[in-house]
């Protein structure tokens, strides 16, 4: 008798405790973690340190998070961005796909599948020309405010000098960075009467910055401030500053965007007063998006990367600490 | 062969220096007449100081490239791969000189690498050879490829051009090192009154004359570029013609790559020497030297890359947009190109001399 009630109460138990665990999985949506999270992270190819410093990013973080990262390497062809694409699509166990894009046409087709499949796409440092519903979201630099930061900084530096006179070492003619950070620091430059004398392209080079930039002191010295887009033209312009005989940093400021290992060491030798920060450290944030949609919550269709503001004075006890 | 023609006009217009210098007087004139001050030299913590010295300076890796080029189209070849290798030269220098790469482990001494100008892991010298060695090496594989494996010139150096920037941010793992070693920058921006660069320029000069015009081997040179096959039946061992040619022209990227990455301080291995190989080719074509090979000019193709040049820094210094710099100087090119046309030629000797009789 008693061993009887025992095994009833036994398998009622187990069964209440069957229906509980199916009740726990079949009622509320699963809560997915990063150790639930496998990506396929489809990066441009390799061109220089930023892009370097960006693929690091995703690797290590992903390590620290507990994510299983495949990460694809297209060697900077967009073929091959787009087989890998459907790699990941047709891959089961992959639910998050991370796009580089090499160029900003083209992908309608690879999202819209990627949609059917289920697979949340999140578009990382490039934007694409596609409706927006294709994508979860995009994580990028936002140029034209790092423009506006740009001018604001430049009105810092020539705060009491009588004539601002600005001249402007501009990226390839026509990429979206260019663009829009030569419009930002338009938009800005003239609350404190920035005056931009010269514009021309050095094609983010070191080499034409130079060049450039000894073409126009040949012409005039009267110049006050450079705005190089990327710092390795403001490196550039910094020599040809120094062999016309003034100093860079202290005759002429030097202002430039990106703030790589080489433009903190410059500001550590007083050649460049300031940098803007284009963050390539995007893993965080990006890592942080595709959670939030994984899990069904909603997310802006474009979050700015965190970027900052680089001084001179700063520089010698930031430089250990820079990645890039 | 066209009649030798006493009359000296004529020889001036016929000489391999004339149409080179035509268009650089050209540009020269445009810049005289709409940039007032172009001309104007002066003299800064003792050297000249000037935008005719800038042309000069900043000509001169395309120069350096330039003396390469020609012997390799003058064998009726071509090698695109010299700005690549330009990078790996520059990669190594730099390498050679602060084996530290910056942001996998920076040094704890870090300050000391900024603030003297003297510190360098190896000396000058070695950084020079190795970095010399390395490139003649890169040019004596284009010349195997070419003359002994028989590829194409063009897809046999399109390999090196391709792979070399890949080779070169390898060597520094894809990070630009900055150069602090002053000896080594006085390479590409030093001054002894002159740019130093342009002594190189023309060390580099009298070594390529003197192997060529004091030798026998610029004459093998131009009749393996007229007809490969016969020179060989003449016995003029072809192959050995060209690996030499290719070889040099490697050596000359080289000595080009040192000079570029010193004038910047740093070693950048996607932009150093991005797209010289066609400003060099320009140079060389500028100059007289035709592409399917043969007779050649040292000189000539220098002048084409200070014509290059010219056109370069005037358009800076004149204020083009930049979004009309390229264009610009492709209606340069072509115009310069067009002064070597048999038509544009005959019509010149025909206004010249219209009374003589041409055969």
């Amino acid at each position: 008798m008693k061993s009887r009630i025992l095994y009833i109460v036994l398998i009622a138990s187990m069964l209440l405790g069957l229906a509980a665990c199916g009740g726990g999985g079949g009622g509320s949506k699963k809560t997915y973690t990063y150790k639930d999270m496998v990506v396929g992270f489809i990066q441009t190819g390799s061109e220089g340190g930023w892009r370097a410093a960006n693929t690091a990013s995703f690797k290590e973080t992903a390590e620290q998070l507990g994510i299983n990262l495949k990460f694809y390497d297209a060697q900077n062809k967009l073929e091959n961005q787009l087989s890998a694409f459907r790699n990941f699509i047709a891959d089961k166990e992959v639910n998050v796909i991370i796009l580089a894009a090499l160029e900003t046409t083209g992908w309608e087709d690879v999202l819209k599948e990627a949609q059917k499949a289920g697979k949340v796409v999140v578009l990382e440092d490039r934007r694409i020309d596609a409706p927006e519903d294709l994508y979860a979201t995009y994580i990028g630099s936002d140029f034209a405010e790092e423009g506006r930061k740009s001018a604001d900084e430049m009105c810092k530096l020539l705060e009491g000098s009588a004539s601002k006179n600005v001249v402007e070492l501009v990226g390839n003619v026509g990429s979206s960075a260019a663009k829009d950070r030569g419009q930002g620091f338009r938009e800005k430059m003239g609350a404190c009467g920035i005056n931009i004398v010269k514009s021309q392209t050095a094609n983010w080079d070191a080499t034409e910055g130079k060049a450039v930039m000894e073409a126009w002191l040949k012409e005039t010295t009267d110049i006050q401030g450079v705005f190089a887009q990327n710092d390795e033209m403001g490196l550039g312009a910094a020599q040809a500053i120094k062999e016309a005989g003034l100093d860079p940093g202290d005759d002429i400021k030097i202002l430039t965007v990106d703030a790589t290992a080489g433009a903190f060491k410059a500001m550590v030798a007083g050649d460049i007063n300031t940098v803007v920060e284009c963050n390539p450290l995007l893993a965080p944030q990006v890592y942080e998006a595709a959670l939030k949609v994984l899990n069904g919550q909603e997310v802006p269709k474009w979050i700015p990367s965190q970027e900052g503001v680089f001084y001179a004075k700063d520089a010698e006890t930031i430089l250990p600490t820079r990645k890039y | 062969m066209k009649p030798k023609i006493a009359f000296n006009w004529k020889k001036m217009i016929e000489h391999k220096l004339f149409f080179p210098f035509v268009a650089l007087a050209i540009i020269l004139l445009f810049d005289l007449i709409f940039i007032p001050g172009f001309f104007r030299l002066q003299t800064k913590e003792g050297h000249l100081y000037g935008n005719l010295v800038d042309i000069l300076r900043n000509g001169s890796t395309v120069m350096l490239l330039a003396l390469g080029m020609t012997l390799v189209i003058a064998t009726g070849g071509v090698d695109l791969s010299v700005g690549a290798v330009m990078a790996i030269a520059a990669s190594v220098a730099a390498i050679l000189m602060n084996p530290v790469i910056i942001g996998m482990k920076l040094p704890p001494d870090l300050m000391k690498f900024i603030n003297d100008p003297n510190f360098t892991y190896a000396p000058l010298w070695q950084v020079i050879t190795v970095t010399l060695i390395v490139a003649t090496f890169c040019g004596m594989w284009n010349g195997l490829l070419v003359a002994y494996v028989k590829i194409q010139p063009m897809v046999a150096t399109l390999i090196l051009m391709i792979a070399g920037r890949g080779i070169a941010q390898l060597i520094t793992n894809g990070v630009r090192i900055q150069i602090f070693y002053e000896p080594y920058a006085f390479l590409g921006s030093g001054w002894l009154i002159l740019p130093f660069s342009l002594y190189i320029v023309a060390l580099v000069f009298l070594l390529a004359s003197l192997l060529t015009r004091k030798t026998a081997i610029g004459l093998f040179i131009e009749s393996v570029g007229v007809n490969a096959r016969s020179s060989f039946f003449s016995g003029i061992d072809e192959k050995k013609i060209k690996l030499l040619a290719y070889t040099f022209c490697g050596f000359c990227a080289g000595v080009a790559g040192l000079v570029a990455s010193s004038n910047i301080r740093t070693s950048d291995a996607n932009n150093i020497g991005l797209n010289y190989e066609l400003d060099a080719i320009l140079a060389v074509v500028i100059g007289g030297t035709l592409m399917a090979g043969g007779r050649f000019s040292l000189l000539a193709s220098l002048i084409g890359a200070l014509v290059m040049q010219a056109t370069t820094t005037s358009m800076y210094a004149f204020g083009v947009p930049a979004n009309a710099v390229l264009a610009i100087k492709g209606v340069v090119v072509i115009l310069v190109i067009l002064l070597y046309s048999e038509q544009v030629r005959s019509f010149i000797r025909r206004f010249t001399a219209p009374k003589e009789a041409r055969s």
